[in-house]
């Protein structure tokens, strides 16, 4: 068997469509950008190469502030990872325990996945507008009117705001993915801790979270790149403003090479956040030393 | 290996069908593409026969891509009323368009320009958005492909946003001028008067803020609507041809007249001239609160005229004044206006057929100046003749304003162009935040220039 | 007796946050379809949230009447099914080769996958565009298949991947000796085994290319190959847009969108009781 399962020829045919397939369109594409971080160029006018200037230009006292938005990217990776997360898992390991109407939670909490971002960013728009807006509606009704705000118009509270949206939408993507894996424990492993006598929060601990562990590193490494390279939510609720407070690497880089042409410094910006990504990938595959359980 | 077979999940079979659709319709796809019958395509295509003459007789595509996606876009209208007639005047023209919604369009202009592959005439802005098409050589002079007699009604001073160093290199069709739409229901209310003066405007601001109305809305959060302030204010205490000159980087920001200007805003800001929390307002929440007779002031464009005195949309059609941004006392620049003929049609250098493009841009630009002006969206760029027609009351205050005017200065975002413009609309945005003095608005809007 | 309500008291409390929960969720979905017949007025109106006072069918009228939302309709689904099978297929056969076959430089070439899940979009559109344009896909189905093809890969073998890992090996090795060969193995065993991961890998391709905006904008300018989102957006004018229509078709787009996840999600469902895996 091993020798069929080391035949190069089957490998091949296996692999070579997909790779084809994403060097095309992925890393060509990518190796052009990283050609294009290295020159001077506003997309009409004769390239100029620069070498590294570009990059050195992120963070040299860059006035469009490259800075705080990888801070801010930080903070929302921070945010997914301690909030989000812990926050699917709990759902994941509640609803499937076998309660009733399992079935109608599951849907129903992956459904602001399932909402296009122009629609979920609408309503949180109305939802924070600060003149009619529900939040400080609410916040009226309670009595609470010295904690009413103008939210995603105040430099102060607009960052926590769209942060606060995000981690909600994808809340229940982690949990789809949480909750298939732990689904896909076999039953008698559990069925015989109960008999043992062992409680919920027990068998959680002892054995679905670490059975599940690999599930749970997927979803560490799927929020903290989701958040480096977070995009289309800030772009429909604040764009970034007001006056850059919550402005993130992509947003930045959308504007620098769509709206201002620069694609020397955009496409430099690119290289940075891919690289970004790759090291915070290699950390959590290093720190994140889940053993594979079988069973 | 039989039962394996029959236990091949559906899910192969299925993927496999897709597959095989894949195959099939991907050719059934292309075959449509020339069939001049097919029902999809009759706004479209019939690239039957792109041979590239030039000669009258020969059939010639143009491609052509603008912005005008709603109906309820008074120019979107004009521009069908003018391509019907051109189809009608041209057989030998298969004309394809393409419109695409405004933010998405500046992004699907640029990449195709820059890929050198932009359709044979499409809308731009003149001026600074334009400008790095034409320095780098990627449309064509317009006038070197028109007969001379072709631009005889251009009202040559509207056009001075489409000439570059050697020439003139698209037409434009409407000029649209910044007007001070006043509820005057509103005004009469409280008892203030409809102001044309700064200092009528600022007790005007008191009378509503003692209501516990807000003044003027502004949708801030969309920059550019807070940049017209800020524009039009400096407009009042530099003038037009000073502020040309600074976006031309021949003059310095860094003036008392500029730091005036900005301060001017300031004041405005600091007297409650707007919701304190403008900055979380888009254009279309400003907008809505003066149609729905929230607000008794807006500063925009000539354009949001027809959607003013449109019943379906607002609710203050005829209570509405229009007014020019209020001047100052012994002020030289007082008749002068933020606008300008900024929206126009180019011809892509790429064009195989630039004569019949440029053309079609004369042509086009000249019809839609007369209808875009019947439906209120601004003043004609070319000379028109209206009479006969009957114009909106509120778009003949407009005209009558603009028919005095003594000098226009077109938006300063699209003058400028780069990262200028974002520049620019952060430091307004600060104005409207209070985190910047008008002094620090002045110098650092200076660091654009040097 | 006491600990019996105690935990009678949990559960019902758990039941409470949980509803509590589900209609924070479900909100949206709710709120897109009073959105949807208001008009402009009510919309940017005084309460945001509240019915709408005269239920404005003619929004949903309109828009099936004028627009060619049907053609949009048509195009979304085309693109997007033949994005779900293409990129399941050559991702599934490559996810295999990396989990079960014995070759060196399989970890890089699973690292060399993985890299496209940290790549921006954005930062791919003017080469993607240039290659579009010289290879001549540009303004035809494909210009989206491909990029939303690839774009959905490195996701899918990651999904793929451990999803075969955890697949003992027993199940092949039975395979083998009856005389099978890998790729009636590969079809015949292993994809339904990995129903699950199908399931949920076609969820998400499905989300990122039906809702995606900027691909579909830039790369196709043909009025007969427009996909739903272009369409929609082309609702938003330059200075003038009529929002509840824009709602209306916001709603025909999220529909198939609830419907086929509501459907895929009870595939999921039934691939766990059926037990595809066990171990």
């Amino acid at each position: 068997m091993n020798r069929v399962l080391s035949n190069k020829k089957t490998i091949l045919i296996f692999v070579l469509p997909a790779f084809v397939f994403f060097s095309l369109i992925i890393i060509l594409p990518i190796l052009y950008s990283g050609y294009l971080s290295t020159i001077e160029w506003n997309g009409y006018s004769e390239k100029i190469f620069v070498g590294l200037e570009n990059f050195k230009n992120l963070f040299a006292d860059f006035p469009k502030g490259f800075t705080l938005g990888v801070k801010n990217s930080f903070l929302l990776a921070i945010l997914s990872v301690f909030v989000q997360i812990p926050l699917s898992l709990i759902l994941a390991l509640v609803i499937s325990k076998g309660i009733k109407g399992e079935g109608f939670f599951r849907t129903v909490y992956f459904i602001p996945v399932i909402i296009s971002t122009t629609v979920i960013g609408q309503l949180w728009l109305k939802i924070y507008q600060p003149k009619y807006g529900v939040l400080n509606y609410l916040l009226a009704q309670l009595g609470l009117e010295n904690l009413q705000n103008s939210w995603l118009a105040s430099a102060e509270t607009a960052l926590a705001c769209t942060f606060f949206v995000i981690v909600w939408q994808y809340v229940g993507y982690h949990m789809l993915l949480l909750y298939s894996s732990i689904k896909s424990i076999p039953k008698s492993l559990l069925e015989a801790a109960k008999v043992d006598g062992a409680t919920n929060t027990q068998i959680a601990r002892h054995i679905t979270i670490p059975l599940i562990a690999p599930m749970i590193k997927v979803c560490v490494t799927f929020a903290l790149i989701g958040s480096l390279k977070t995009f289309d939510l800030i772009y429909v609720l604040t764009k970034g403003g007001p006056i850059h407070s919550t402005e993130v690497p992509t947003t930045i880089m959308y504007r620098v090479l769509l709206t201002e042409n620069n694609y020397g410094l955009g496409s430099a910006m690119a290289i940075f956040i891919i690289i970004e990504c790759l090291i915070f990938t290699i950390l959590i595959q290093k720190g994140f030393k889940a053993e594979s359980y079988t069973y | 290996m039989g039962g394996f077979n029959k236990k091949t999940s559906k899910i192969v079979t299925l993927l496999l069908c897709f597959v095989l659709m894949l195959g099939v319709v991907g050719c059934g796809q292309s075959k449509d593409d020339n069939n001049p019958s097919s029902p999809s395509t009759s706004n479209d295509a019939t690239n039957n026969d792109t041979s590239n003459g030039t000669s009258e007789e020969e059939k010639v595509t143009l491609e052509v891509w603008h912005l005008w996606t709603t109906e309820s876009d008074g120019n979107a209208v004009s521009f069908n009323k003018a391509l019907d007639e051109y189809r009608a005047d041209h057989p030998n023209v298969t004309v394809n368009i393409d419109a695409t919604e405004n933010e998405a369009y500046k992004t699907k202009i640029k990449t195709a320009i820059s890929a050198n592959e932009a359709p044979d005439v499409f809308f731009t802005w003149g001026a600074g958005f334009a400008q790095p098409f034409v320095d780098a050589d990627k449309v064509a002079k317009i006038t070197d492909y028109l007969p001379d007699d072709a631009l005889a009604n251009l009202n040559m001073a509207s056009a001075n946003n489409f000439t570059y160093d050697d020439g003139l290199y698209g037409l434009p069709f409407i000029s649209w001028v910044g007007i001070l739409y006043c509820n005057q229901e509103m005004f009469d209310d409280v008892g203030a008067k409809v102001p044309d003066t700064y200092d009528e405007l600022m007790t005007a601001i008191e009378a509503f803020n003692a209501k516990g109305i807000v003044p003027i809305t502004v949708g801030a959060k969309d920059a550019w609507n807070a940049m017209f302030f800020q524009n039009v204010a400096t407009i009042r205490t530099a003038g037009t041809d000073l502020s040309t000159e600074a976006l031309k980087k021949n003059e310095s920001y860094d003036q008392q007249v500029f730091v005036d200007g900005a301060q001017m805003v300031l004041d405005m800001v600091e007297a409650g001239a707007f919701d304190p929390s403008a900055l979380g307002f888009t254009y279309d929440e400003a907008k809505i609160a003066l149609l729905n007779g929230e607000c008794p002031m807006i500063y925009q464009g000539s354009w949001l005229a027809s959607e003013i005195q449109n019943p379906e949309l607002s609710l203050v059609s005829n209570k509405v004044v229009a007014k020019n941004f209020p001047g100052l006392t012994g002020g030289e620049y007082n008749k002068q206006f933020l606008g300008g003929a900024i929206d126009g049609l180019m011809v892509s250098n790429t064009s195989k057929n630039k004569e019949v493009a440029a053309e079609f841009v004369a042509y086009i630009t000249e019809r839609m100046a007369k209808e875009s002006f019947l439906q209120g969206a601004g003043i004609p760029a070319w000379t028109i003749d209206s009479t006969g027609e009957t114009v909106d009351p509120l778009v003949q205050q407009i005209v009558d304003l603009a028919s005095e005017s003594e000098g226009y200065v077109v938006a300063w975002d699209t003058f400028l162009s780069g990262a200028d413009v974002s520049t620019h609309l952060d430091l307004v945005q600060e104005l409207f935040a209070q985190t910047i003095t008008a002094e620090e608005f002045a110098k650092k809007m200076q660091e654009v220039n040097e | 007796m006491n600990l019996r309500e105690k935990i009678k008291n949990l559960k019902i409390l758990q039941y409470i946050i949980l509803i509590i929960v589900a209609f924070v969720q479900i909100y949206p979905l709710f709120w897109l379809l009073t959105f949807s017949l208001k008009s402009n007025l009510e919309i940017f109106g005084k309460n945001p949230l509240a019915l709408p006072k005269s239920f404005m069918i003619s929004n949903y009228a309109n828009i099936l009447v004028n627009g060619n939302l049907l053609t949009y309709l048509f195009n979304s689904v085309f693109v997007t099914a033949i994005t779900i099978a293409f990129s399941t297929i050559i991702s599934a056969m490559a996810a295999y080769a990396i989990a079960r076959m014995c070759w060196k430089i399989k970890e890089h070439v699973l690292t060399y996958f993985l890299l496209g899940l940290m790549i921006p979009m954005q930062a791919t559109l003017l080469p993607l565009f240039l290659m579009m344009k010289r290879t001549g896909a540009y303004n035809t189905p494909w210009a989206l298949i491909l990029p939303y093809t690839g774009f959905a890969l490195p996701m899918a073998i990651f999904i793929f991947v451990g999803f075969f890992r955890s697949i003992p090996k027993e199940m092949e090795e039975a395979a083998f000796i009856d005389g099978a060969s890998i790729y009636q193995i590969f079809r015949v065993i292993m994809l339904p085994l990995i129903k699950p991961a199908i399931a949920t890998v076609s969820i998400f391709t499905f989300l990122s290319c039906w809702n995606e905006l900027m691909f579909a904008i830039t790369f196709i300018s043909k009025e007969q190959f427009k996909t739903l989102t272009v369409g929609i957006m082309g609702m938003v004018g330059m200075y003038a847009t009529n929002w509840g229509e824009l709602g209306a078709g916001l709603v025909v787009a999220a529909l198939p969108t609830v419907i086929i996840y509501v459907f895929m999600s009870s595939q999921v469902e039934k691939s766990f009781t059926t037990g595809a895996i066990k171990g």
